[in-house]
């Protein structure tokens, strides 16, 4: 969809609307506004700082040379109104909630007109009655001739609104049936796949005995940019060799309680306590504290580009990582040797330490986080989203390196938005929403839990 | 092998500047060449240039790998003069050299330090971008040498705005009139090459400066690693003052430095933010100095031609690097 | 008191000015560091070409130009090629620096002469009211321009489509592309009028607030205008008021001087300085900065 709006450049590619053939080559966002294709993103392409008539006006040109804010908000409100879409029209878009923002986009796409109107995941933050009036709205667009593309994992909602079903999987087009012609049961399958059957869980046989708790969480509390991803008061607990999933829509505080796991971001209230002992939350602690940090993201992973894999090895042990760091002095011989030898054992591509970490695949670069995370033989390991945008062959690599180290008796708590995986390796789920920790009960399917994410979610 | 390619197009571009201007090049460059790379007096005329700058030079490569913008190389320098002139002239009277050189030197760089900690101590309490506090920093140094030398300095017969000429004692070493400075200057830049890549506080800080984020991941604090930078870069700034009136100049007066700090700054750009081709840098706007002078005296050309080649230099720097250091974007200004 | 309102009007001018040209470069979300060499050309092609035709309005309209060509060369490093802003600004610095110094040498052996100034907007009968008088009409156009500017750029800012697009680019670069603003052109052009409104606070220096060129006689008023704009806090009101105070705290300084040097000379040149760092240190943390200041932006590629 980013292509089609001319946000992100395609390799190759044409575009046919109402007969008419476009070169996708050079398309740009003025192009597709020029066709009438608008989107509506999940990650809100509002200006933060301005109003939504702002936000309406300055793109438009019917508003004119001049803005006038009067008129700008009464026209604004006039439009909310014929939408159905409640929006606050004076305050800043960055002060406004993500369902009213979601919705001030809605608008303004649905203001200019657009001949198609792409919407991404448009209801994850509405209300029911929201929805309602929001289908209302896309039905009466059809009915005039518009087209709409809707984008969703919601099964039940695409079976109400749409007309006609595509499926798309890991970049390429599986099916296009009418509505009609698909039961859900089978969406699911052409969605999920069915090859290569996701990782199984080995079969653990029952520990005997009571297995101790690794990490435990109390009353943790952490600001967000936003009002869903405050964190309030998380608590759970975490015992050796169990896999704990959390699962959630993004921008529910997953990034929060990372960032404040991996000890970058400081709890307003809250501690957390490993194999018993307290933990103070800054990295050196942490790490001397055996826990470990993976992150889908490589920055977030503590990966710096332009440095080496050697140094990227050794990078989180500069306080304390007598190996590589002794009398202020960084002995890169002793890192290449140990990162040399992890490249070997992880089969990192190229196995050489002095290779550029930047130019490293994702798979590879994930492959070498991995290889320093485990070698300090941490008793937690706190896995974000681990292997997003990696190829089939590197995630899978990733998670079996997960499975083998909670049978070894790490305590793995993995964060992820990626709902199949985490059902796949976990031993239990817990959702995060609005930045709170809601229980999942064992056995729930795949509509149970998207109920449980959505809560009952007002804007 | 793109520094050489920059330089030669800095060199070029001014060339047909001058030319167009009116003076001829020939005598031009004739005069330029010979002062400051035939024989030994045109040698050493660079080779004084090139001590501070290679110095500065130094400091400011180390400040901009870490992402720190430090503008203020010419106050810290200035800082560190005064410092060093104070010492010198107003400390004990008879002390050996033994003492009064290095204690000399040591108060250039702490007065050089505190100019980099104010900046840095705004920077990180207050929030200001350290690009504006070290270039206001850099007028506040110049009044402060003119305040000291027209009051509490002044030479003891009060006839000129400088101070007292500095006690043998505290003058450096020196093989003709080249001193002991340039050779520091010289085992400083390797000094410095062993700091960014085989000491723990240099791979802290080319973390940050590649990547601040992934360095907080790593226990690493940007802001504090910031701070560190803009203190050492003072200090070594602030030495490569006091190296000019111990074994240049011989005593403080305003304008010592004719814009050296602002020249480290094309300097470092030159050496692509390397200690070690720091050297080869300072080197090239040393004899650039020196032979402007030169033609400044035999060819009428003014000497500030320098500072068009210098501003071409970091310009076709960042035109013709891929270097990711280049693209990444200061504090908000206000912000840090 | 009305001598010190004057002054404090006529000092404001310069910084008023660049601030102005800054304000709008920020908004777009660029840092130009470079205004002090854009100044400086600004003064010193004003002066020569006034000097040379002996008009002043020709000066004036020289100073916009270079001042313009000043912005086009910082533009085409930091929005062409999205090279790093400081940097480019200092080049800009250098260049402008070596560039006048060279040619105001060539020009004239020693000190210019002095050359025409730009006479105040009102003379004459007008001029004799008491206090409105001295205080605004015998003011030159430069401070009239600040002035009016200053109320153009503020309502243009918030009141046409414009000025609410350009804050888009300053603001979320990324939002403003997806609506079809083109980023690059408009920070091309926001440089282009900042360095021109540079180039004209330099001609405010060089042909009224005094009537010659001296070698770097903008003495960091360039940097002092980006403290002003994150003093003002990115709004032309602030920029205004905040110019006012620095032009106040210099009429105050050269009267301190005036007055017996109590206070020695060079500590009473420090003083701007001084206090743009103490406001500094003391503003910042409120008022907030345009969200994509300083950065370059590309659109992805896939």
């Amino acid at each position: 969809m980013n292509v089609l709006v001319g946000l992100v450049r395609p390799d190759a590619g044409r575009l046919e609307l109402s007969g008419t053939i476009f070169d996708l080559s050079g398309w740009s966002p003025s192009s597709a506004l020029r066709a009438g294709v608008r989107m509506v993103h999940q990650r809100s392409a509002l200006v933060p700082a301005m109003t939504v008539p702002e936000n309406l006006a300055f793109g438009d040109p019917r508003t004119g040379a001049f803005f006038r804010p009067r008129r700008a908000r009464a026209a604004a409100e006039a439009l909310a109104r014929r939408f159905a879409l409640e929006v606050p029209l004076d305050r800043p878009v960055e002060e406004l909630s993500p369902g009213q923002r979601q919705r001030a986009e809605i608008l303004r796409a649905l203001d200019r007109g657009a001949s198609v109107l792409i919407l991404d995941e448009p209801t994850a933050v509405l209300t029911p009655g929201e929805t309602e009036h929001l289908f209302a709205s896309l039905r009466r667009l059809r009915d005039a001739g518009r087209a709409v593309i809707f984008i969703s994992h919601k099964l039940a909602e695409v079976e109400e609104i749409a007309d006609r079903v595509s499926v798309l999987r890991r970049g390429r087009l599986l099916a296009s049936l009418a509505s009609g012609r698909v039961s859900a049961a089978e969406l699911g399958r052409l969605m999920l796949g069915d090859e290569l059957a996701p990782i199984l869980r080995r079969a653990r046989a029952e520990r005997g005995g009571e297995r101790k708790p690794a990490l435990e969480i109390r009353a943790l509390s952490a600001p967000g940019p936003d009002e869903s991803s405050h964190l309030r008061g998380i608590d759970l607990e975490i015992r050796e060799g169990e896999i704990l999933g959390v699962v959630g829509i993004d921008g529910n505080g997953q990034r929060e309680l990372e960032e404040v796991l991996a000890g970058v971001k400081r709890p307003t209230e809250g501690e957390i306590r490993v194999r018993g002992e307290r933990v103070a939350l800054q990295p050196r602690y942490l790490r001397a504290a055996g826990v470990a940090h993976l992150s889908g993201d490589r920055e977030t992973a503590g990966l710096v580009p332009g440095m080496s894999l050697a140094e990227n090895f050794a990078l989180k042990g500069s306080y304390d990582d007598r190996r590589f760091f002794r009398h202020g002095r960084f002995d890169r011989a002793a890192a290449r040797r140990a990162a040399a030898e992890a490249a070997r054992r992880f089969s990192i591509t190229p196995p050489d330490p002095d290779f550029d970490c930047a130019a490293l695949s994702g798979g590879n670069a994930q492959k070498l986080a991995v290889a320093r995370e485990l070698d300090g033989r941490p008793a937690v390991l706190v896995a974000a989203n681990p292997t997003r945008g990696l190829d089939v062959g590197s995630a899978r690599f990733v998670q079996e390196q997960v499975l083998e180290r909670a049978a070894a008796g790490v305590a793995v708590l993995l964060v992820s938005s990626d709902l199949d995986e985490a059902l796949a390796i976990s031993d239990r789920l817990v959702a995060i929403v609005r930045g709170s920790l809601v229980a999942v009960p064992p056995g729930s399917d795949r509509s149970a839990i998207g109920a449980i994410l959505l809560g009952r979610a007002q804007a | 092998m793109r520094a050489l390619l920059t330089a030669a197009l800095g060199l070029a571009s001014v060339g047909l500047l001058v030319a167009a201007l009116g003076y001829s090049p020939g005598p031009a460059l004739r005069a330029f060449v010979a002062g400051s790379l035939l024989g030994p007096s045109a040698w050493t005329a660079t080779l004084l240039k090139t001590g501070p700058l290679l110095v500065a030079g130094l400091a400011v490569a180390l400040c901009f790998r870490c992402g720190v913008w430090n503008i203020g190389a010419e106050g810290q320098i200035l800082a560190g003069a005064l410092a060093a002139t104070a010492l010198a002239t107003r400390g004990p009277a008879d002390a050996p050299a033994l003492l009064l050189a290095p204690a000399a030197a040591l108060a250039g760089a702490l007065g050089g330090a505190l100019f980099g900690a104010i900046a840095g101590w705004l920077r990180a309490m207050r929030g200001v971008s350290e690009v504006i506090s070290t270039i206001l920093l850099n007028f506040v140094a110049i009044q402060c040498v003119a305040l000291a030398v027209q009051g509490p300095l002044q030479e003891a017969s009060g006839a000129y705005p400088q101070s007292d000429a500095l006690p043998a004692a505290a003058l450096l070493p020196s093989v003709g009139r080249v001193h002991l400075g340039v050779a520091a200057a010289l085992l400083l830049a390797l000094a410095g090459h062993w700091l960014v890549f085989h000491s723990t506080a240099g791979f802290r800080m080319r973390a940050v400066g590649l990547s601040p984020r992934a360095a907080r991941f790593a226990g690493i604090s940007p802001e504090r690693t910031a701070v560190g930078i803009l203190v050492l870069g003072g200090a070594l700034a602030g030495l490569a003052g006091a190296f000019e009136v111990t074994g240049v100049t011989g005593r403080l007066y305003e304008g010592l430095s004719p814009g050296y700090g602002y020249t480290a700054i094309a300097v470092a750009l030159l050496a692509r933010l390397e200690p070690l081709g720091v050297i080869p840098a300072a080197v090239f706007f040393g004899a650039l100095e020196a032979g402007a002078g030169a033609m400044q005296r035999e060819a009428g050309v003014p000497a500030e031609a320098t500072k068009l080649v210098q501003g071409v230099v970091v310009l076709l720097s960042i035109t013709l690097a891929a270097a990711p250091i280049f693209r990444r974007a200061p504090a908000a200004a206000g912000r840090s | 008191m009305e001598a010190l309102l004057e002054a404090t009007l006529r000092l404001a001018a310069p910084l008023l000015l660049a601030a102005l040209g800054e304000l709008v470069v920020e908004r777009a979300g660029l840092i130009n560091i470079g205004i002090e060499g854009t100044m400086l050309v600004g003064a010193f092609a004003g002066f020569a070409v006034a000097s040379a035709t002996g008009s002043a309005p020709a000066g004036v309209s020289a100073a916009i130009l270079a001042g313009t060509g000043s912005g086009a060369l910082f533009a085409a490093f930091a929005v062409g090629r999205g090279a790093d802003q400081i940097v480019v600004g200092t080049a800009v610095n250098l260049l402008g620096l070596g560039a006048t110094a060279l040619a105001s040498r060539a020009l004239w052996a020693g000190a210019p002469p002095p050359g025409p100034t730009v006479a105040p907007l009102f003379s004459g009968t007008a001029a004799e009211i008491p206090w409105i008088g001295p205080v605004l009409l015998r003011q030159t156009a430069f401070v009239w321009a600040g002035i009016a500017l200053a109320a153009a750029i503020g309502l243009a800012l918030s009141r046409t489509r414009a000025g609410l697009a350009l804050r888009a680019v300053g603001e979320s670069a990324r939002s403003a592309d997806a609506e079809g603003v083109s980023v690059g052109r408009t920070r091309f052009a926001a440089v282009v009028f900042g360095s021109a409104l540079a180039g004209l606070a330099g001609a405010a220096l060089s042909l009224a607030q005094s009537d010659t060129f001296t070698e770097g006689m903008t003495a960091g008023r360039g940097f002092i205008a980006l403290a002003v704009v994150i003093f003002g806090r990115w709004r032309a009101s602030g920029v205004l008021l905040a110019s006012l105070f620095f032009g106040l705290a210099t009429a105050l300084q050269f009267r301190l001087q005036a007055r017996g040097a109590a206070i020695p000379y060079p500590l009473s040149l420090m003083l701007p300085y001084l206090v743009t760092l103490a406001v500094l240190a003391l503003a910042s943390g409120r008022g907030r900065a345009p969200g994509d200041l300083g950065r370059a932006y590309r659109r992805e590629a896939a």
